[in-house]
């Protein structure tokens, strides 16, 4: 093993060792440390990240290019945001504990290797270390039936999943001979291959919630404890469509372009219409979440680095607007409440930041200007123009203007109504307000000055 | 620089107040001096500029200020004024201040955060009529319905929830795809040979594959047409008018719906050449419509905010006819039309507010006598409301006269339809006035004589439409120039 190669696998070690420390921290002392030590692990992973150098190809099967390097980036901020999220929420619902934040700390190490896989077994064994720390994460709250049931829901429809993009990988290895990305290529009219595909692109699918695979979505996010969910529907999310990017960019599209065509149109459709009749908010934003997936996908589907790089750039805006809407949805619910959009009645002049975060969350997920969610929708369509994909990115805008309905229903919630009687709100506290400052900053930023990411992302993708 | 700052100067101005709800004196005051700061900016060009008509930039711009912004996808910080920007730039700059008085005692829960959205309302509005990048237009298109959204919904009267929901989902509706629209235009361009860029000066003239154009131009007119309103696109402007707060009221009438014919003829009749000209038989027949239409229903009205409401359908209807016949005569007309229309309705529905916060209601039928106890407020209720009906002498009479005179020439017909409209604005004018002002009182309402603040802001308004009504000379010869540019006839 090279010096390159231990550099490479660093961000890895960062993360797994991190997550070691704070299970031996629980022996010594219980409850205290374990949250900020996951913090600083995965900041470090992505510090690490950023310095590293390029490389293509290493001894250890895992890569270092710079589409490697963001998603490292990516996925170590965002776990770290999502530690200071759950700080206190664990605390209030009396789940503050060590494994926690080690099996959150897992579950990035997945969602790197994702990023990193140099071959498809890698690429395989992080998305399964990925969902398996899901499972535990979303069953976490062992007081809440909720949580149960939605851990027992993720771990049924993940494991299936898992079968598929099994059975997937083993299918393209039986037709190429092959577990290296290198010989990942169109199948053309290899009906073992095709077969592999379809089964890999279901697997996906599920992964990234695209309708018809998606039926676990708002179960989940709505049981899930909130702080899991933010980082499910943010990093998990991202990881799935690292691996995406990963597959489609070495066969291209051209293949799958019917069935990819289908999935984003029902996406959008689907996804935007549920939402509109849902009261409870965690639900909404789960159907939301399969619809922004939607507009995702429907960039790819040209198959061209402008659509690639349009989608990292929209998974960054869409990283922070989750953060942001999970984060205040956690920070404004207490020992119960918060559930239902009804809740939020006021809460805009109850508590001015968090409520304000989570309304520039909703007006950014509407694609409204001046947030990076409008930023986002523009690159998105823009590559789906150019593209040719004209009658999608149609049916894409029309959905988007009717999703603009159930977003502002928790503004006017927030802002327009008002609660007589006074529900008992959480005090702000530091961490989560920190997490909250820094997406909403995020968000506005990236609203009026996306300039040098888009820059970024163009130059990772060419 | 001189736009950069209007634009910038009440959105970063208005964002301090919206912490300044425990201190209603300070948070008016300060709103007050930046909506005055922004009129004293825009004097400013005034006296600086020499001749206001047309510039000596290219397109005819007098100022113009072009910074890269995201050149990754071609679009630039592009902003430029001449003599059309300057007029409705003006108008914005007048009737903010005006929209912050009449709500200076009304308003009374949040009023750091009312003042603040007024402000951010002016700076986006601002935006509209000075960008001239498509995509940093589209910001700002969108940018205003939020604070918009939150001045009827918070402050609002009535249905006021349903009616902002419904005001924001019409209006955003409509403008989702002119986003399509914006983009497919820049891939034509591109396509075409040309360089990437969103900036309209050089997106004029894009050649277009035939099929194109068409659908292209439906999606930025669609957009336009909800915003302006025309019949059938109209059924969310009565609700949001008679549910908004009297300052959303003024500027919604104003200042917003100008934004929509401003799109119509800064974007669409230059940008898409052939398909408006294919367009223009419908468009006079939505124009009509929306003059007859909105005219006859403000007759059937029992609250009169509702009334003046749908009087601004009829209005707007002209200001189209005037677009579409795209004249050099009828097009002048529209535009000071658009002022006249912002000064008369804007007065007229802080009349309304006035009288409705005095008596508690706004249906007329409660009303009558107005004028032996409070003579100074009828008499000016009297001045607007024949300023509205187009009395000769006053301001509305000479934008009509010049869009009826323009239209007639290019399209007889209907402009004889259109002029029945004259007519039927002066009877639901006049029957109004007679039922609020003349009538013997049909109840003991509290209605006193006009204040020391509402004289101020009336007064002014007066003031400008009797300038505007006996002397728009000025004005002419402001528009002559880019008029004269976007007909084709030079200047």
């Amino acid at each position: 093993m090279s010096v390159a190669d231990l550099w490479s696998i660093t961000p890895l070690g960062i993360l797994g060792a991190g997550a070691l420390v704070i299970l031996l921290l629980g022996a010594v002392t219980p409850g205290r440390y374990g949250n900020s030590v996951g913090v600083v692990a995965s900041l470090a992973a992505a510090g690490w990240a950023l310095q590293s150098p390029p490389l293509a190809a290493t001894g250890t099967g895992l890569v270092a290019t710079p589409f490697a390097r963001f998603f490292t980036v990516l996925l170590g901020v965002t776990a770290a945001l999502a530690l200071l999220i759950s700080r206190d929420w664990l605390v209030r619902r009396k789940m503050a504990g060590e494994e926690y934040p080690a099996t959150l700390l897992f579950a990035t190490l997945g969602m790197v290797t994702v990023a990193c896989a140099g071959n498809l077994l890698l690429l395989f064994l992080g998305l399964e270390a990925l969902t398996f720390a899901f499972y535990i994460l979303a069953a976490m709250d062992r007081d809440d039936p909720d949580s149960a049931e939605a851990g027992i829901k993720y771990l049924l429809m993940g494991g299936v999943a898992a079968a598929f993009i099994a059975f997937g990988l083993a299918l393209l290895y039986a037709g190429t001979g092959s577990l290296e990305l290198s010989s990942v290529a169109p199948p053309g009219r290899n009906g073992l291959l095709l077969a592999g595909w379809g089964l890999l692109l279901a697997g996906l699918a599920f992964k990234v919630s695209l309708v018809p695979f998606h039926l676990w979505t708002p179960d989940v996010y709505e049981g899930a404890p909130t702080p899991v969910v933010a980082f499910l529907a943010t990093g998990s999310k991202s990881a799935g469509v690292a691996a995406t990017l990963i597959l489609l960019g070495r066969s291209g599209t051209g293949f799958l372009h019917h069935p990819l065509w289908l999935l984003a149109c029902l996406s959008m459709v689907v996804g935007n219409l549920a939402a509109l009749r849902q009261s409870k908010i965690k639900r909404m934003l789960g159907y939301s979440a399969i619809a922004q997936m939607g507009y995702l996908l429907m960039a790819l589907l040209s198959g061209t680095a402008t659509g690639a790089a349009a989608s990292l750039f929209y998974l960054v805006v869409y990283g922070a607007m989750n953060l942001a809407a999970f984060g205040a949805v956690a920070a404004l619910s207490g020992e119960g409440g918060g559930d239902l959009m009804d809740d939020y009645r006021g809460l805009g002049y109850r508590a001015p930041f968090r409520g304000g975060c989570l309304a520039l969350a909703m007006i950014s997920l509407a694609g409204i200007p001046p947030t990076a969610g409008f930023t986002g929708k523009f690159a998105l369509f823009r590559a789906t123009l150019m593209g040719g994909e004209i009658s999608l990115a149609v049916v894409g805008v029309l959905s988007a203007a009717v999703s603009v309905y159930f977003y502002l229903r928790v503004v006017t919630a927030l802002y327009l109504r008002s609660n007589e009687e006074e529900t008992p709100i959480p005090a702000a506290t530091p961490a989560s307000s920190v997490a909250l400052a820094l997406s909403a900053a995020l968000l506005l930023i990236l609203g009026v000055w996306p300039g040098p990411l888009l820059e970024l992302v163009e130059v990772i993708m060419k | 620089m001189v736009l950069t700052l209007l634009i910038f100067l009440p959105l970063l101005g208005g964002l301090p107040l919206l912490a300044l709800n425990g201190r209603p004196v300070l948070a008016r005051r300060l709103a007050l001096a930046i909506a005055g700061a922004e009129l004293g900016a825009m004097v400013l060009v005034t006296l600086r500029t020499p001749q206001l008509g047309v510039g000596t930039l290219p397109g005819g711009y007098f100022l113009m200020e072009d910074r890269s912004w995201i050149p990754t996808f071609g679009i630039r910080y592009l902003v430029g004024m001449d003599g059309i920007s300057y007029l409705l730039a003006a108008l914005t700059a007048f009737i903010t201040p005006l929209a912050i008085f009449t709500s200076w005692r009304s308003i009374r829960e949040k009023v750091g955060c009312h003042f603040a959205l007024i402000l951010l309302l002016e700076g986006a509005i601002m935006g509209i009529f000075l960008s001239l990048d498509l995509v940093l237009f589209y910001l700002f298109w969108e940018g205003m319905l939020i604070p918009m959204f939150l001045l009827i919904g918070v402050w609002g009267h009535g249905n006021r929830i349903r009616s902002a929901l419904k005001f924001f989902l019409f209006t955003f509706s409509g403008s989702v795809l002119m986003l399509l629209g914006i983009i497919g235009l820049h891939l034509v361009h591109l396509a075409g040979g040309g360089k990437a860029t969103f900036a309209l000066p050089e997106l004029i003239g894009t050649r277009f594959p035939p099929g194109v154009e068409g659908w292209l131009c439906a999606a930025f007119l669609l957009a336009f047409a909800v915003k302006a309103p025309l019949v059938p696109f109209h059924t969310w402007l009565p609700d949001a008018h008679t549910d908004a707060p009297t300052a959303g009221s003024v500027d919604l009438a104003g200042l917003l719906l100008k934004t929509g014919a401003y799109g119509f003829i800064r974007f669409a009749w230059p940008l898409f050449p052939h398909a408006t000209a294919r367009l223009t038989p419908l468009l006079y027949v939505v124009a009509v419509a929306g003059i007859i239409y909105g005219a006859w229903i403000a007759y059937a009205q029992t609250d009169m905010k509702r009334l003046v409401a749908y009087s601004s359908i009829s209005h707007m209807g002209f200001i189209m006819l005037g677009i579409a016949a795209w004249t050099p005569l009828s097009l002048t007309g529209s535009l000071l039309q658009m002022v006249n229309h912002g000064i008369t309705t804007g007065a007229l529905f802080a009349l309304v507010g006035m009288l409705g916060e005095r008596a508690g209601t706004r249906e007329i039928s409660a009303f009558g006598g107005l004028w032996d106890r409070a003579p100074f407020l009828s008499g000016l209720f009297l001045l607007f409301a024949m300023a509205s009906a187009g009395l000769p002498g006053l301001n509305n009479f000479v934008g009509e006269f010049l869009i009826l005179t323009g239209s007639f020439r290019a399209a007889p017909l209907v402009t004889i339809f259109a002029f029945t409209g004259v007519v039927l604005t002066l009877l639901y004018t006049v029957r109004l006035a007679k039922l609020l002002l003349f009538v013997t009182p049909r109840g003991d309402l509290p209605l006193g004589e006009i204040s020391r603040r509402e004289l101020v802001i009336l007064g002014t308004l007066a003031v400008v439409a009797l300038y505007l009504g006996l002397h728009p000379t000025p004005f002419l010869q402001l528009l002559q120039g880019p008029v004269g540019l976007l007909t084709g006839g030079g200047s």
